[in-house]
């Protein structure tokens, strides 16, 4: 690399442009600061920052977002402003013919912008990693355990007994399941202020468990166990926090969401056992879907349907029933028999015919058993109900 | 040179298209990658609106689920494998024999081999539409999602991306090795490695990426190919199988495969700051050095896209994560540093390419910011990361290869292109891009997932939703100002000139277009600014070796 003649200039141009650079930051931090008394730049402020931290993990994130983010917007506004000033400071004058210095490089210059940002990356990763300690630190004697089961498409949480300890997601042995993710009665319970270890367990694809205000998510990896640990800040004890899966699923990935619901121990303590003690009463979900929910979170986010249910079965490989009817403009059930023993069946609804555009999918389940699902309202017309599994299984729909 | 047979003259009866269809020139061949690929950019970008107006208010308006999954499937495989990936061999195609005084590349039929794979795996993705349903796992195709028939609903037309994509993947390879030969074997006399313009420099790092890395992920699809239909269990834990093994090996060559997508477009940019800034490169070995650091680096950082599977060592690929940025950085401060204190001329190539330097760097430092394994377990699969990789990919890439289009469309046709419509479609781009892709950094902090088709109206996730599809609408208008900009170039165009823009490097020695055989007469190669040189004479290069200018 060859280098230039040094000129007076450029000292007192450098000089320059870091004034320039600190007054670009400085004029920002004036126009954010001033503006928050209308509310709005204090929201856009916010809105760069990740939601209200609920977890001590979720702490320990936020502390190292804000200090990441500090320094990627002081390097953005340094380096944003120089190439503005550089650009506007250095545009060629009409007429202007002549060439410029013509610099090369500059070693020391070549040696600062390789070392400086060398030891910031240093210490960005060495405080990442110190935060990466805490966050996925893992107790012998967590005080609350519980496995979150993700299948297509649909969040099923077993609470453990105090002293289990699966090594895998076949030695899960629930003491309760809390089968409706959301809705009345239903979601992840959780007692604030103890420390929870969560198994996560998919017999299916991969999903992932992900509450924005745990500022956390899992991979829930089929053939694999992922376990990680958090703990409710007591004061957001009576707190409802909303949750998706977070790894593409399937065509209903957008339908598993499911709540986190923070109740004080004693409250939880006492939830737990009336659960316990309920489904000990009554026999395990009652496949009618009645008077417990079924699970299926209603597509669309309609509300559980009422009326008469449809009652379709599959044995052999095939629909018993080939023409139904339903009413139109009304949410209906559907009572679906699989009879095929360990034979995986759904009932889909597409419009026209079987190829036609998917309107509704139930859950695939393995016979025999049986499920309810809840269909959204259509409109009067023909379609056709098919399983997603065995496409020659179909059948007409007739709404009216 | 100039003793060079001609051949006899072609028969009458060879039409044009007949002409266009069987050349083994790399002038054409290059022309033909970026009109396939832009075919391919026009068609994602449709893709992408229906994402964009599915997703402007909540409520599913306009497509099913599956069908929202085959619309971000596809945008994301026309865009990575039929338009970044290609355009940018396109231009190397076309400038690289150029820019080191080459009649041709080093294998013209396999290059011609090369270009035709591309429409043919196009077409195999078009067509999967139309055979029950394209892919729709995601351009990523986890297994075993993309593996399992009932579960993902997924048809045949998985199957034809399998294909596709391997066809894509050999097509690269073939250029890959064209390149490396040509580079090393065909350079003008004079022309040593380390006067090769920029351009240059990072095809080459480019093509041994793409050596070691395109063969893993074909392994990955034949794997997966044979799971679906041989009754392998490659993938599958139903069946013995490991669903991460298949994300290590995907990453393996998609993380170096980011570096494909941007290197090329950084080397144009390189070509045209030094011009329109009248200036050499600042630090041309460093950023040689620096663009073969982010090749090697970039081989140890795959896992990154993994951090959140609880399946890899987090602290290992954040610290290369990190690492990374440093050669980046160098890279962007001897760019700013080539425009400091120089005369600028604010053509529109180099507006594209300001563009880049300033969207880029969004992407590098959001980039950075996810190095930090415990915040990527916040933002991982949300919508921020979107954000990121457009600023890289779109702010990134496709701002070069604007760039590259408005720098190099004289000389490929002869013809420039209008000055206030390639500014107006610079505005528009810029300020749709922006509005389109910045507010999903924020609804990503909201928790907004990736690859959903619908939200719910209480997220509160509406108005910035419906900013980015105004963007997305705003980007696609200025497209408008580009195709007429080319119509009325092609038709009607101010000559070029074989000069236009007082350019540096070798291809502006020859006229434009250039001839078939490239060039007449070459000037002497005593820099990595031979036609600066022959502009200026020696003194001029502020070196102060005396070298005769003409000869």
């Amino acid at each position: 690399m060859a280098s230039s003649p040094r000129t007076g200039r450029s000292s007192a141009a450098i000089g320059a442009l870091v004034v320039g650079a600190l007054l670009v930051l400085g004029v920002i931090v004036v126009v954010v600061a001033r503006v928050d008394v209308g509310g709005i730049g204090q929201r856009i402020v916010a809105s760069l920052y990740p939601p209200p931290a609920v977890t001590d993990r979720a702490v320990h994130i936020r502390d190292l977002y804000n200090t990441v983010f500090a320094i990627a917007v002081v390097i953005f506004f340094v380096v944003e402003g120089l190439i503005i000033w550089t650009v506007v400071r250095y545009r060629r004058k009409p007429g202007d013919d002549e060439l410029p210095p013509q610099t090369h490089g500059n070693a020391i210059a070549e040696v600062v912008w390789t070392v400086v940002p060398s030891l910031i990356v240093a210490f960005m990763f060495v405080i990442s990693w110190q935060t990466l300690n805490s966050v996925e630190a893992i107790s012998a004697q967590p005080q609350t355990k519980i496995a979150a089961v993700a299948g297509q498409f649909q969040w099923q949480f077993a609470y453990l007994a105090q002293d289990a300890t699966p090594k895998k997601c076949e030695d899960i042995k629930p003491e309760y399941t809390q089968f409706a993710p959301t809705g009345e009665g239903g979601g992840l319970y959780v007692p604030a202020g103890r420390t929870i270890q969560l198994f996560l367990c998919s017999p299916d694809v991969i999903h992932a468990f992900y509450v924005p205000q745990f500022l956390f998510k899992r991979d829930v990896v089929p053939g694999r166990m992922n376990t990680f640990e958090f703990t409710i800040d007591k004061a957001d004890a009576g707190g409802t926090f909303r949750g998706q899966c977070a790894e593409l699923c399937g065509a209903g990935h957008r339908l598993m969401l499911f709540e986190v619901h923070a109740l004080q121990g004693g409250d939880f303590d006492a939830w737990l056992q009336k659960q316990i003690a309920a489904a000990s009463a009554s026999p395990p979900p009652p496949p009618s879907g009645a008077p417990a929910p079924s699970g299926e979170p209603a597509p669309s986010g309609q509300p559980p349907a009422g009326g008469p249910a449809l009652q379709i079965s599959a044995f052999n490989i095939a629909f018993e029933q080939t023409a139904l009817q339903a009413p139109a403009n009304a949410p209906f059930k559907i009572d679906f028999d699989n009879k095929d023993p360990g034979t995986p069946h759904n009932v889909a609804i597409h419009e026209g015919s079987p190829t036609g555009a998917e309107l509704f999918k139930g859950v695939i389940f393995p016979g025999p058993a049986k499920k309810t699902y809840d269909v959204p309202a259509l409109k009067p017309g023909t379609y056709a109900f098919v399983c997603s599994v065995h496409p020659n299984m179909t059948g007409t729909l007739t709404v009216q | 040179m100039a003793t060079t047979a001609l051949h006899p003259a072609a028969p009458a009866y060879r039409s044009t298209l007949y002409d266009w269809v069987t050349t083994t020139d790399h002038k054409k061949i290059g022309i033909m990658y970026l009109i396939n690929s832009f075919l391919f950019f026009f068609l994602g970008g449709l893709l992408a609106l229906g994402v964009r107006a599915e997703l402007a208010r909540p409520g599913l308006q306009f497509v099913t689920d599956q069908t929202y999954n085959e619309l971000f499937t596809m945008h994301a495989t026309f865009m990575i494998f039929l338009f970044i990936i290609p355009i940018l061999a396109g231009f190397g195609n076309y400038i690289v024999p150029l820019q080191i005084g080459a009649p041709d590349v080093a294998f013209p039929r396999i290059n011609a081999l090369s270009l035709w794979m591309l429409p043919l795996a196009g077409i195999l993705l078009i067509l999967s539409f139309f055979t029950g349903g394209s892919a729709a796992a995601g351009w990523t195709s986890y297994a075993p999602l993309s593996e399992d028939r009932p579960l993902a609903a997924i048809g045949p037309g998985q199957d034809l991306w399998i294909v596709a994509v391997v066809f894509i993947g050999t097509s690269s390879i073939l250029g890959a090795v064209n390149f490396l030969v040509t580079i090393f074997k065909l350079r003008a006399p004079g022309m040593t490695l380390f006067r090769m313009p920029i351009m240059v420099w990072t095809v080459l790092v480019t093509s041994i990426l793409v050596l070691l890395a395109t063969p893993v992920i074909t392994s990955a699809l034949i794997m997966l190919f044979i799971d679906r239909n041989l009754g392998g269990s490659f993938f599958d834990p139903k069946f013995g199988g490991d669903a991460i093994l298949y994300q290590n090996i995907f990453w393996f060559y998609s993380h170096p495969a980011v570096y494909i997508m941007v290197l090329p477009a950084m080397g144009m940019i390189s070509e045209i700051l030094p011009v329109f800034s009248r200036k050499p490169l600042f630090g041309y070995k460093a950023f040689v050095f620096a663009t073969a650091g982010i090749g090697a680096l970039g081989f140890s950082v795959w896992a990154h896209h993994m951090f959140t599977t609880g399946a890899v060592y987090l602290p290992f690929f954040s610290l290369m994560t990190f690492l990374i940025a440093v050669p980046t950085g160098v890279k962007m401060f001897n760019w700013i540093f080539t425009l400091w204190r120089g005369k600028l001329r604010l053509s529109t190539p180099l507006l594209f390419a300001l563009g880049f330097l300033s969207m880029f760097l969004i992407g590098g430092i959001n980039g950075a910011i996810s190095a930090a394994v415990p915040v990527d377990f916040a933002l991982h699969d949300t919508y921020w990361v979107v954000s990121h990789l457009h600023y890289v990919l779109f702010g990134g890439s496709v701002f070069g290869v604007m760039a590259g289009l408005h720098y190099w469309f004289p000389k490929m046709t002869g013809r420039m292109l209008n000055e206030t419509l390639g500014k107006t479609q610079f505005v528009l781009m810029f300020i749709g891009f922006n509005m389109t892709f910045f507010p999903m950094h924020q609804l990503g902090l909201m928790g907004m997932p990736r690859r959903i088709a619908d939200y719910a109206e209480t997220a509160g996730w509406n108005d910035l939703n419906l900013v980015a599809t105004i963007g997305g609408f705003l980007i696609a208008t200025s497209m408008i100002p580009l195709l007429w900009n080319v119509f009325l170039s092609l038709r009607s165009g101010k000559p070029a000139g074989d000069d236009p823009w007082e350019g540096n490097t070798l291809e502006w020695a020859t006229s434009s277009p250039p001839p078939p055989y490239n060039f007449d007469h070459l000037p002497e190669i005593r820099s990595e600014r031979p036609v600066f040189d022959a502009r200026w004479g020696p003194k001029a290069h502020g070196t102060a070796t005396a070298a005769p200018a003409e000869h």
